[in-house]
């Protein structure tokens, strides 16, 4: 009881940090790239979320949005740069390719079934390709889900 | 044209064989001997019908043989023709070999290695004989009609059996069963059932 109340108050404050300066990695597969950039653009504005600045490297990037057609030789290079994210580190899986092969369900030979074959993914965005109104809502569920993190309690305190 | 240029082709080529194909539907084409190919282009390049543009290589598997379609243009004299070479299939070890055009249009040099890539065919003294759009280990040629994909690519599973949506494939096979006229169901879904009762028909 007594370690609690004090970590979770600071885990708090540094979830609200972290949840408001969510830097993705500059990093497009396939059209939803095109979305995303919509998204990151002056109209749909990203930044309104602390969600704008996207890094030109894995090692300063906290979150990564897989957008597009996930082929196979493009999945090792996606675990590579999944690994030299820093953690805590976060996935959104963005549109059907990426969520589970999409249009290449059935006879894409070259394409991944799915983006968590190879990664962990947080938040799935559904779309062909989704809308930046879709993108903002799957990164507003993240956002709520970095919320309810306990990242001290969970290091800190043993059986929390 | 076609005529003036099979005619062209054979006076300046020996043992090209040229002939002219005009099909039902679609585009005339030139087709010639598959040895002869990079003397022919070099003599429809240097001559007087100065096809200067290689527009496309694309590779076409029949089932019995092959087929390489070299597409050019002349953008001074405003032309287009299909040169066409016929190819048997080959082994896995000893694909089918074509010579490489490269010399005489750089635009060949991805060209070929995408027909490659996709339709196995080699191409003999090409400059950097690599696949192109597939990983450098790939096994097989995806274009080819007796195609299957390999199982697994380097631990990952290209078909996961939990991922693959056994439903559509029943609603298509239901619907096809439960329709007066099968054959107007359309869809890509091909069931092995499906297959072998068009085959009886």
């Amino acid at each position: 009881m007594q370690d609690s109340v004090i970590l979770m108050k600071v885990d708090d404050f540094f979830n609200w940090g972290r949840k408001n300066s969510l830097w993705p990695m500059t990093f497009g597969l396939a059209c939803c790239a095109i979305e995303m950039m919509a998204t990151g653009a002056a109209k749909y504005d990203l930044e309104r979320f602390g969600c704008g600045a996207f890094m030109a490297t894995p090692r300063r990037a906290d979150l990564m949005i897989v957008a597009g057609t996930v082929t196979l030789k493009m999945a090792e290079r996606i675990k590579v740069l999944y690994e030299q994210m820093p953690e805590p580190k976060y996935v959104i899986s963005m549109g059907s390719c990426a969520n589970k092969g999409g249009p290449y369900w059935q006879h894409g030979y070259h394409v991944l079934k799915g983006v968590d074959e190879v990664i962990p993914v947080d938040v799935y965005v559904p779309g062909c390709p989704p809308r930046p109104e879709a993108l903002i809502e799957g990164l507003m569920t993240l956002q709520k889900k970095i919320a309810n993190e306990r990242l001290l309690r969970d290091k800190w305190v043993k059986h929390a | 044209m076609h005529n003036e240029v099979v005619s062209f082709i054979n006076s300046k080529v020996s043992g090209a064989n040229a002939t002219l194909n005009t099909p039902e539907n679609g585009d005339s084409s030139v087709s010639i001997d598959a040895s002869k190919i990079l003397e022919v282009c070099q003599a429809l390049k240097d001559g007087e019908f100065e096809f200067n543009v290689l527009q496309v290589i694309s590779g076409v598997d029949y089932k019995e043989y092959l087929e390489l379609v070299y597409i050019l243009a002349s953008f001074t004299k405003n032309t287009e023709l299909l040169l066409k070479v016929k190819l048997d299939r080959g082994t896995e070890e000893n694909l089918p070999s074509v010579d490489s055009v490269t010399s005489v249009w750089s635009a060949a040099n991805w060209q070929e290695r995408e027909a490659y890539d996709m339709i196995g065919v080699r191409f003999n003294n090409h400059p950097d004989h690599r696949r192109i759009l597939t990983p450098d280990d790939w096994e097989g040629y995806p274009l080819r009609k007796d195609y299957v994909v390999q199982e697994k690519y380097h631990d990952m599973v290209v078909n996961p059996e939990a991922k693959v949506n056994t439903a559509d494939h029943m609603f298509m096979k239901n619907l096809k069963e439960s329709y007066p006229d099968p054959k107007k169901v359309s869809g890509s879904w091909k069931s092995d059932d499906g297959d072998a009762a068009e085959a009886k028909e």
